[in-house]
């Protein structure tokens, strides 16, 4: 059975920002047969709340391909280029490693098809190209998208960052192949957290454009969060309807370590709005970097 | 997926979602609003310039080992270059056009070196040409661009670490040695290679600390290293950095998890080169132009050339990025990513797939 291990906090000289990195994907490839319905051992809640993931991201992340996609060729920078090209394929295959955790919810009688068919609608829909715009107009609803992008890899490097450092999981016995997935995603996140912003900030240096990002898409991150939570909770064969998410329950269960603190998530997304921010300001790219030499899965990866 | 019908409740309720209709309402306002004065770029602002190219020029030649040379490439005017941590390398654009990456072996931390660059480079009497063009032309004076540096191969500074260089692959870890040394890491380096003489920077490796650099010969030992022998030095828990051929990655590989060391970092290079590739053509749309695909090149960068926008990712059949629509012709599918399903479909990865020799692949682009 593969063991994980969080990655201490390095020491103060490895804690410094890398530069430069050359960003590709990793060819993992995760084994569901034998997770059980709840990952986290007796915690059905924490374990809901975080397959919330599994519910947003594989469309969430195919729409990021398909922005980062169409804004090619707006690039000008030849680096920049090549960091969004690297950022696409890893956001792909993260699209493929949660959709197949969702094949399995449904193998246990959980169906997300509902919940999934709502995520799709957002994406596609709401968030899709629209009809009869003028070029120009295309244009800035594109910028528009990765400002979105951006504005949402700041939560997933913050989640990222967060399973990087949750030793409370692996004091649950959470199953581990299921932390592998989390923190080997989570490690690709802090990896590549600035692609998404200096992508936008090349389009458009505009404070506002980053504000709207944050401020559309924060608000509706949490809601998704949130009623993902109680539909999964609902949909659970085996919790008859039992369990509700409250706030209180969730400040709780973050205090044991198995979420992140949801006031800390708040107060996160409001440090996006600093005039000063910049993604390599949270997170440690030594830790991310560390954990993906450990990561059972992205090192059988490199063997391929 | 059908787009035109909103979706039901979550709950079965026999109504559209409440929520979703909300959603739909704004965005369908939103999008046709962004472009006005207030919800666009500022057309006033000035579009962000692309970084330039490095201009540089040889200021000194050394030689390191038997067959390796050592250049310090610098500023023609004498300015400082930009900065760069231990593991990066500089893609060179050499007088011939050839464009090869080198890693940076010197030392990022010592102010004087922020004015020149310094690479090693091995003479490949077999390779694709780039080392016998430094070797034979590249002489103080000559000039030459490239990229800024980029870093594949990142130093993390865990508190025990193990280098693995074999031969010329000494050179992304010099500088990571010098800093673990600095930071007072507890760490071991293997340096292995045929004989004595064709190990560079050996005396320079030596005196950093001879306690902690292991020397070891193919000629003294009769062979090369098995992995487990490579991992031998590793402290407990160590985080390895290898940097060699591929048999002895590979063999470190597979030694891992029976070693006392914990993890792996190893420079990754992206695509592998085209095996067992014959020359075919591929053509843009029914009618469009036709390119020439030779043996030893993917399909991919070929058609990145009349397509620079055209988005790839892995170059190694995995990740669908660079997925294309295959409107006629008999591929030779060789990624691990689509099923047979979509190919039926006509789905293509041009970064692996090709055709049998003399076949057309036309393409939907």
């Amino acid at each position: 059975m593969p063991s994980t291990t969080p990655v201490p906090a390095l020491a103060a000289p490895a804690a410094r920002v890398h530069e430069s990195l050359v960003l590709e994907p990793r060819d993992v490839r995760f084994d569901w047969a034998a997770l059980p319905l709840h990952w986290i051992p007796d915690e059905p809640m924490a374990t809901h709340v975080i397959n919330v993931l599994h519910l947003l991201l594989p469309e969430g992340e195919r729409w990021f391909v398909k922005v980062f996609k169409d804004a090619l060729p707006l690039i000008r920078d030849e680096q920049l280029r090549e960091e969004v090209l690297g950022f696409i394929g890893q956001e792909a295959i993260h699209a493929e490693a949660h959709q197949e955790v969702l094949d399995h919810l449904l193998g246990q009688g959980l169906d997300p098809r509902p919940y999934v068919r709502q995520v799709s609608w957002l994406f596609q829909r709401v968030l899709g190209d629209k009809p009869g715009l003028s070029p120009a107009r295309q244009r800035e609803n594109l910028i528009e998208r990765v400002a979105f992008v951006a504005a949402i890899e700041h939560f997933t490097a913050f989640l990222g960052n967060w399973a990087l450092n949750s030793p409370g999981l692996d004091r649950a016995q959470a199953d581990p192949t299921m932390l592998d997935l989390l923190r080997w995603h989570g490690a690709e996140e802090v990896e590549h957290r600035s692609v998404a912003f200096d992508l936008m900030v090349h389009l458009d240096p505009g404070y506002a454009r980053r504000i709207r990002g944050m401020l559309v898409s924060g608000p509706l991150l949490v809601h998704l969060w949130v009623r993902g939570a109680r539909f999964l909770l609902a949909a659970d064969p085996t919790l008859d309807g039992r369990l509700r998410p409250t706030w209180r329950e969730t400040g709780r269960i973050a205090k044991r370590g198995l979420l992140p603190d949801p006031v800390r998530s708040i107060r996160s997304g409001l440090r996006y709005l600093r005039p000063g921010y910049h993604p390599t300001q949270e997170g440690s790219s030594s830790q991310a970097l560390g954990y993906l030499a450990t990561s059972p899965a992205a090192r059988a990866a490199a063997g391929r | 997926m059908d787009l035109s019908t909103p979706p039901p409740d979550l709950y079965g309720r026999p109504r559209a979602d409440t929520f979703f209709r909300f959603l739909t309402a704004f965005g369908d306002r939103y999008s046709p609003a962004l472009g006005s004065p207030l919800l666009r770029r500022n057309p006033r602002r000035p579009y962000s310039r692309p970084t330039e190219a490095l201009q540089l020029v040889v200021t000194a030649r050394r030689r390191v080992a038997a067959d390796v040379v050592e250049l310090t490439l610098a500023d023609p005017s004498g300015g400082p270059l930009p900065g760069w941590q231990p593991g990066a390398h500089l893609r060179l654009a050499l007088p011939s056009g050839r464009e090869r990456h080198y890693s940076l072996c010197g030392d990022p931390a010592d102010p004087a070196e922020r004015s020149g660059y310094r690479i090693a480079v091995r003479h490949l009497p077999d390779g694709g040409g780039g080392s016998a063009e430094i070797h034979d032309t590249l002489h103080p004076g000559t000039r030459l661009t490239a990229r800024r540096p980029r870093n594949g191969f990142a130093f993390c500074a865990e508190p025990a670490v193990l280098f693995l260089a074999g031969g010329i692959g000494i050179t992304p870890l010099l500088p990571m040695v010098r800093e673990a040394r600095r930071n007072g890491l507890d760490w071991h380096l293997v340096h292995t290679g045929r004989s004595a003489d064709t190990l560079p920077f050996a005396a320079e490796l030596r005196a950093l600390d001879p306690a902690r650099v292991h020397q070891r010969t193919d000629d003294e030992h009769g062979g090369p290293p098995t992995g487990a022998e490579l991992l031998a030095h590793a402290p407990r828990g160590a985080a390895v950095y290898c940097c060699g051929p591929a048999p002895m990655l590979t063999a470190v590989q597979r030694a891992l998890d029976a070693s006392p060391a914990a993890s792996l970092h190893f420079e990754r290079f992206g695509a592998a080169p085209v095996t067992d590739g014959e020359p075919f053509t591929v053509r843009l749309g029914a009618d469009g132009p036709e390119l020439p695909v030779p043996a030893d090149r993917s399909a991919l960068d070929v058609l990145r050339e009349a397509r620079p926008d055209l988005p790839y990712s892995c170059k190694q059949g995995f990740c669908g990025t660079c997925e294309v629509r295959l409107l006629a012709g008999a591929p030779d599918h060789r990624d691990r990513r689509l099923t047979p399903e979509r190919r039926a479909d006509g789905a293509l990865l041009p970064c692996v797939s090709r055709a049998a020799a003399g076949e057309t692949l036309v393409l939907d682009l």
